[in-house]
């Protein structure tokens, strides 16, 4: 059966009457849907509600999902005060945009020459590519090269490390070689050098894997926590994954805060709940804010690889 | 090989049908040495950062000497790992490890087949779409936030403690107890997964054409009967290929989440390899005896892989080569 549009085809569909089974079991489907939606978001609701309980409310703890107490925003506030977590959060901002402009510069100038039939290299390149995909050194391997080539300590440890990588060539090269290999001919034919059809022609009409890739590396870089525990021993160069952790998971993060929040803490305006649950929802954030642009990136996404942090 | 060549003679002769043969051939040597330049910086890196490593691993088999280097260095042959298998942590780590990609595998693989069926169920496109939507979230979340989430909601004053004590029950410490760790490690992978796990799905679902289920409804099947014998047949290969993959992994946990989770009171069933891998390495500096713990997983799960790959291509036609 085909359809002219939409409303036609709901229309129809409507007509063709469902049995009293079909009904419950869609009634009941629906209710589980619900459910899973309510399980995936209340996480995050107790959290948003906690970070904006008062504060001898978000101590207690509990069942809840909105804010107890009178709304306060202190803990944003304090948060966004911490000299810490604001140079952590700049410092994230810098690692991942860096590492999404080096991946996408050097992955597409890899995948660009793959993408061509006649390239001699093709062959030894793309095996070697692959290779990487099955075998690698080992954490301890890799620590001793980072040392080794002095990385440890080094911002660029968080940028340049393995920026290019066999899935996102292989992403980019498919859809490369899917673009008609004419407008290249052509080009060249009017004596255009290769890399001038690259940046004129190819990069224009590519936007949409440059977004899929510089999407999803923004996402992963921002939510890596582990390259930093690594390779960075200067709290000034961590990432915001980092403070976070140290918030979260012991309390010699928050005695790192200064005395003006230890003076606010102690007379309970706001907690170390508010500020742990505040800090939690401004780490999300940024991710929040490309979500509706990921969304499209989505299906593609997958073959991305996951998204560790 | 042969057809290579011809398409560059093609080219040749396109290029410059004015000038010389030879002028052509440095015409052509030429672009292919542009091409070479632009591939050049990727490899130099995946260079480094991938191959160097892998030399690397050498050290597994020699008491390393930084100033000796790596050829100059006493080799011990297998002394580091015969030293991890007289370790005697080594049958818990592997116990452990395997147990935790075990019940992964077992809770963690079925459960976005369900939820995919489930959801392909839906009449509403746009209600579907938002549960979609919705379910993908959690895969985007930080393992940072999302364990500090658990240990949030499972600390003793906790969201589910304060549900239990509602409801009359002992409050329990999840996070201190060995037998509850795997529980809510792979419950909280659940949770991370589930959503973004159905995208694959959901795809081989929408190839699956709408005449077959409304032939089917005509001739009386019922739901049921319909996703038994349409939906699930038509995911049944992506379905294979993802069994057999994740069955390759079984060992590869997501250590930095068990990283991140364990504490020293669930060592006994917590500690995994890699966990240990990193604490006798990276903190104890046992570069040697670790390299060679971390080489032995990687040629497992590398056995692993080639196995996978071929019965994939035996049982479904679908191979990664």
């Amino acid at each position: 059966m085909t359809f002219k549009n939409k409303k036609q085809e709901r229309e129809i569909r409507n007509r063709i009457k469902r049995s009293k089974g079909d009904l419950i079991f869609d009634v009941v489907n629906a209710v589980i849907m619900l459910m899973v939606a309510g399980i995936m978001l209340l996480p995050m609701v107790h959290v948003l509600s906690v970070s904006l309980s008062s504060g001898p409310e978000s101590v207690k703890g509990g069942f809840f999902f909105w804010p107890k107490g009178e709304i306060n925003f202190i803990g944003y506030e304090t948060a966004f005060k911490d000299p810490l977590i604001m140079r952590s959060y700049l410092n994230s901002v810098i690692y991942a945009i860096g590492n999404v402009l080096f991946t996408l510069f050097f992955t597409s100038l890899t995948a660009y020459p793959l993408s061509i039939s006649e390239f001699r290299l093709k062959k030894f390149v793309t095996i070697f590519l692959t290779i990487t995909m099955f075998i690698n050194g080992g954490l301890i391997p890799t620590y001793m090269l980072m040392r080794d080539i002095g990385l440890v300590n080094k911002i660029w440890v968080m940028m340049i490390p393995f920026c290019v990588g066999a899935y996102n060539v292989i992403l980019f090269r498919t859809f490369f070689t899917n673009l008609p290999a004419a407008l290249r001919e052509a080009a060249i034919i009017d004596g255009a050098k290769e890399i001038q059809v690259f940046t004129k022609i190819y990069v224009p009409l590519s936007k949409a894997i440059f977004a899929t890739i510089g999407l999803f590396t923004l996402v992963s870089k921002w939510n890596d926590w582990f390259t930093a525990l690594i390779y960075l021993n200067d709290e000034k160069k961590y990432p915001m994954q980092m403070i976070l952790r140290k918030i979260l998971f012991n309390t010699a993060g928050t005695q790192k805060m200064s005395n003006e929040i230890m003076n606010m803490m102690s007379s309970m305006k706001v907690t170390s709940e508010n500020i742990k649950m505040a800090a939690i929802i401004i780490t999300i954030l940024p991710v929040l804010c490309v979500y509706p642009f990921l969304q499209k990136y989505f299906v593609k996404g997958v073959f991305v690889g996951t998204v560790k942090g | 090989m042969k057809k290579t060549k011809q398409t560059a003679e093609v080219k040749i002769r396109k290029h410059k049908t004015t000038n010389s043969k030879l002028l052509s051939f440095f015409n052509d040597c030429k672009w292919q040495r542009q091409l070479i330049f632009m591939i050049l910086p990727g490899i130099i890196i995946v260079f480094i950062f991938n191959y160097i490593p892998m030399y690397g691993a050498l050290i597994a088999f020699e008491k390393y000497d930084s100033t000796k280097g790596i050829f100059g260095s006493e080799w011990v042959g297998l002394k580091y790992f015969s030293m991890f298998f007289s370790n005697p942590l080594a049958f818990r780590l592997i116990k452990n490890t395997f147990l935790l990609g075990f019940y992964s595998l077992l809770f963690g693989f079925p459960a976005p087949i369900i939820l995919a069926l489930l959801m392909d169920q839906i009449r509403r496109i746009r209600f579907k779409k938002v549960i979609q939507t919705i379910s993908y979230f959690p895969h985007f979340i930080s393992m940072v936030v999302v364990v500090g989430m658990i240990k949030e909601f499972f600390a003793a004053d906790g969201l589910v403690n304060s549900l239990r004590e509602y409801f009359g029950a002992d409050v329990i410490s999840f996070l201190t107890q060995p037998s509850w760790f795997r529980t809510i490690f792979v419950g909280s992978g659940i949770w991370q997964g589930i959503g973004w796990g159905t995208i694959i799905y959901l795809a081989a679902l929408s190839n699956v054409d709408p005449q077959l289920n409304e032939a089917a409804a005509i001739d009386g099947a019922n739901r049921w009967q319909k996703v038994l014998y349409i939906s699930w047949p038509a995911i049944l290969p992506t379905t294979t290929i993802m069994l057999i993959f994740a069955i390759s992994g079984i060992l590869g946990s997501d250590f930095q989440k068990v990283l991140l989770m364990y504490s020293p009171s669930t060592y006994s069933t917590s500690d995994i390899i890699s966990t240990y891998v990193y604490r006798e390495g990276i903190q104890g500096g046992r570069y040697e005896y670790t390299t060679a713990i971390g080489l032995l997983m990687n040629m497992v799960s590398c056995v692993l892989i080639i196995t996978a790959n071929k019965a994939s291509r035996k049982l479904t036609e679908n191979s990664l080569w």
